[in-house]
């Protein structure tokens, strides 16, 4: 004790040896979250400042109340700057002292942040504690920085799975590529991306990409339950979430995917992969737009300021599959845009749209038929993807393709041809099969040799013993059996990523044992 | 616009041996010949802001005792902060601060106990 009195002392004598000097300028006005500020003069765009509620009390009262609180530049000015406030804008008054920071918006960054939920600043938000206090200890980390430039990057090789059969097939998306999810409100996008962030589990742990969900604008309620769905499926084990929802800041909303980049980068420049979803950038832009008021900026297209475009793409951006001589990570990143009533053709989807490699159109008249996901493959595209995806996958995607190309266009025949032939009625058959094999419950991601199987299955008759009607149905159990008795053939895919002869040999031949005691039984009933 | 007529008026104010009775005299004058009297209201406004911020970011010197005045006086003049005299803020508790040029400097025991005190708190 002595030696610690001692010590502190020792403290005090030496404390005004020290001299800080700081740019510092005074609140002019203060409302709406946003604080204009007299002086700063060398303050730079997105640097953060520091609201000093000390400055005028008492060391008393000061240590009652010393929590700091940040803000954000957004707006240079002739004679000072404008201000986000990124905390409890009811502390900041007018008269109070602003230091800058010198450097640019940070958040803490680290392995520890694994299995957590933090705010758009980095900060948890699941009262367990600080982060990296059990892991690696954490790093401030711009949120802004420049992309990899092409030097550094490397063509997409690897997939990235979702479990969803649809897009795994069809639409595959590879490491390191932008993938948009767009479609009209409650069609299934969140569920997508969900689903993809639960069939990370069936990867190896050593290459399991980390997955970082940010949920921006959104219902706490939603995220909470999408939280408490990844813990319980075990998947919070390689995913962090990213929360700004609704009720916060639009501040906290527009920093929240830029959050959700520099975390994913953190595991990228590890020479690890990272899974971002910004869910979604409609709402982000609306957050910015509001923010734009307030800062009086003027506004553009639809209201939305002029530098949206650019924001949006300097997000996207970041997403990248890095060469080898830079560690060979990737950061996948899958952005949600919501439409009204389809339309596309509005500003932030066209923008968006115009910066990703591809886009998953969900449609709410399939969503309302019953065809779940709703996915529009006709008009899905993803331009980087095949070249990741698997021999196997390759292997069993290219009939399904061609058969639901062919279904569509009888689709629209058969609203009015009465009486089918044989051939035709073959075809319709087929593709009602394809549809269905499509299917896919929400929260049942497939790992990609079962999806691999089962489409095999499909694509090679051994389904055309059910009516095709039910084909879901016949689905199910034909998982059931593979899971069973075709184990060794699943395991060949995994291990090889193809389809080789000899599994395709044992594979029909356990398929036909299959629809033999399977298809029996069904055409009784 | 009226922004930079206030801008003005006030730099030409600051200068050794200005006459506000003739500057203003003088501006009404050319507003008039300009037709743009109508400015001089906003121009008052603009004027106030600007005075009221110089004034907020006008050099200060802050001792937490008398005794501390000179030494805080030469200090600050050596970073450029030139005050007339140095107020006396016992909240400080030991040392001095000093504002200006967009500058603070802070050489306080008052500062430094809150830095020690959230270095321990937040760790
Ligand atoms: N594959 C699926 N199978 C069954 N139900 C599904 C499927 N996908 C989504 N749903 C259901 O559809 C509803 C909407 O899904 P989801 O929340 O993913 O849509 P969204 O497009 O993200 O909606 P919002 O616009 O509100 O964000 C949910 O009730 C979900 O359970
Ligand atoms: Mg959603």
């Amino acid at each position: 004790m002595e030696s610690i009195i001692k010590k502190i002392e020792q403290e005090i004598a030496s404390m005004t040896s020290v001299t800080r000097e700081e740019e510092t300028g005074v609140v002019r006005t203060t409302g709406d979250g946003i604080a204009e500020i007299d002086g700063l003069e060398g303050a730079v765009m997105a640097e953060m400042v520091l609201f000093d509620p000390t400055f005028d009390r008492t060391l008393e009262s000061a240590l009652k109340d010393a929590e700091q609180i940040y803000g954000l530049v957004l707006n240079l000015e002739e004679d000072g700057v404008r201000v986000v406030i990124l905390g409890d804008a009811s502390r900041v008054y007018e008269g109070m002292r602003v230091r800058r920071l010198g450097r640019l918006l940070s958040i803490p960054v680290g392995d520890g942040l694994v299995g957590r939920v933090v705010n758009a600043l980095g900060e948890p938000v699941d009262g367990k504690g600080a982060v990296g206090a059990s892991g690696s200890g954490t790093k401030l980390t711009p949120i802004e920085r420049e992309a990899y430039g092409v030097m550094d990057r490397a063509p997409v090789n690897t997939p990235i799975h979702t479990g969803i059969k649809a897009l795994d097939a069809l639409i595959p998306i590879g490491r390191g590529q932008r993938e948009l999810i767009i479609g009209d409100r409650g069609v299934g996008k969140t569920t997508i991306a969900i689903d993809t962030i639960l069939n990370q589990k069936t990867e190896d742990p050593a290459t399991r990409p980390i997955c970082i969900y940010v949920a921006i604008g959104q219902k706490e309620s939603k995220t909470a339950r999408i939280v408490a769905d990844l813990a319980e499926a075990g998947a919070m084990d390689y995913t962090i979430v990213v929360t700004a929802p609704a009720s916060s800041p639009a501040a906290f909303q527009f920093l929240a995917p830029f959050a959700g980049a520099t975390i994913g980068e953190h595991f990228m420049d590890q020479g690890k992969d990272a899974l971002v979803i910004y869910d979604d950038l409609s709402k982000h832009a609306v957050a910015y737009r509001q923010m734009s008021l307030l800062l009086r900026r003027p506004p553009g297209r639809e209201a939305y300021p002029g530098d949206i475009f650019y924001l949006h793409s300097r997000l996207l951006e970041r997403a990248a599959k890095l060469s080898k001589e830079k560690g060979g990570g990737s950061l996948t990143a899958l952005p949600i845009i919501e439409t009204q009533e389809g339309d596309i053709s509005a500003y932030i989807p066209t923008n968006v749209i115009s910066i990703t490699d591809g886009q998953v159109f969900l449609l709410a008249n399939l969503f309302n038929k019953g065809q779940r996901p709703a996915i529009d493959v006709g008009n899905s595209v993803s331009r980087v993807g095949s070249s990741a995806q698997t021999k196997a996958m390759k292997k069993v995607s290219g009939k399904i393709k061609l058969e639901l190309a062919q279904f569509r266009e009888l689709e629209a025949f058969m609203q009015f041809a009465s009486d089918l032939d044989e051939g035709t009625k073959k075809q319709i058959d087929a593709g009602q099969r394809m549809t269905q094999i499509l299917n896919q419950p929400q929260g049942k991601p497939l790992a990609f040799e079962m999806e691999a199987a089962v489409i095999f299955a499909a694509t090679n008759g051994f389904l055309d013993g059910f009516p095709a009607a039910e084909t879901s149905a016949a689905e199910v159990r034909l998982q059931d059996f593979l899971t069973r008795e075709a184990k060794a053939e699943l395991k060949a895919i995994r291990d090889s990523r193809e389809i080789s002869d000899a599994t395709d040999k044992a594979l029909r031949a356990k398929l036909d044992a299959f629809a033999e005691r399977a298809t029996p039984v069904e055409k009784e009933a | 616009m009226t922004n930079l007529y206030a801008q003005a008026l006030w730099t030409a104010s600051q200068q050794e041996g200005a006459d506000a009775k003739k500057l203003v005299k003088n501006l009404t004058e050319h507003l008039k010949e300009q037709g743009r009297l109508k400015l001089l209201p906003s121009i008052l406004a603009d004027l106030k802001r600007l005075d009221a911020r110089n004034t907020k970011l006008a050099a200060s010197v802050e001792v937490a005792h008398e005794r501390e005045a000179p030494t805080a006086l030469k200090e600050a003049v050596a970073r450029g902060i030139h005050a007339e005299k140095a107020h006396v803020n016992v909240s400080l508790i030991k040392g001095w601060r000093a504002s200006g040029q967009g500058m603070l400097i802070d050489a306080s025991a008052k500062r430094e106990l809150i830095e020690l005190y959230r270095s321990i708190t937040t760790a």
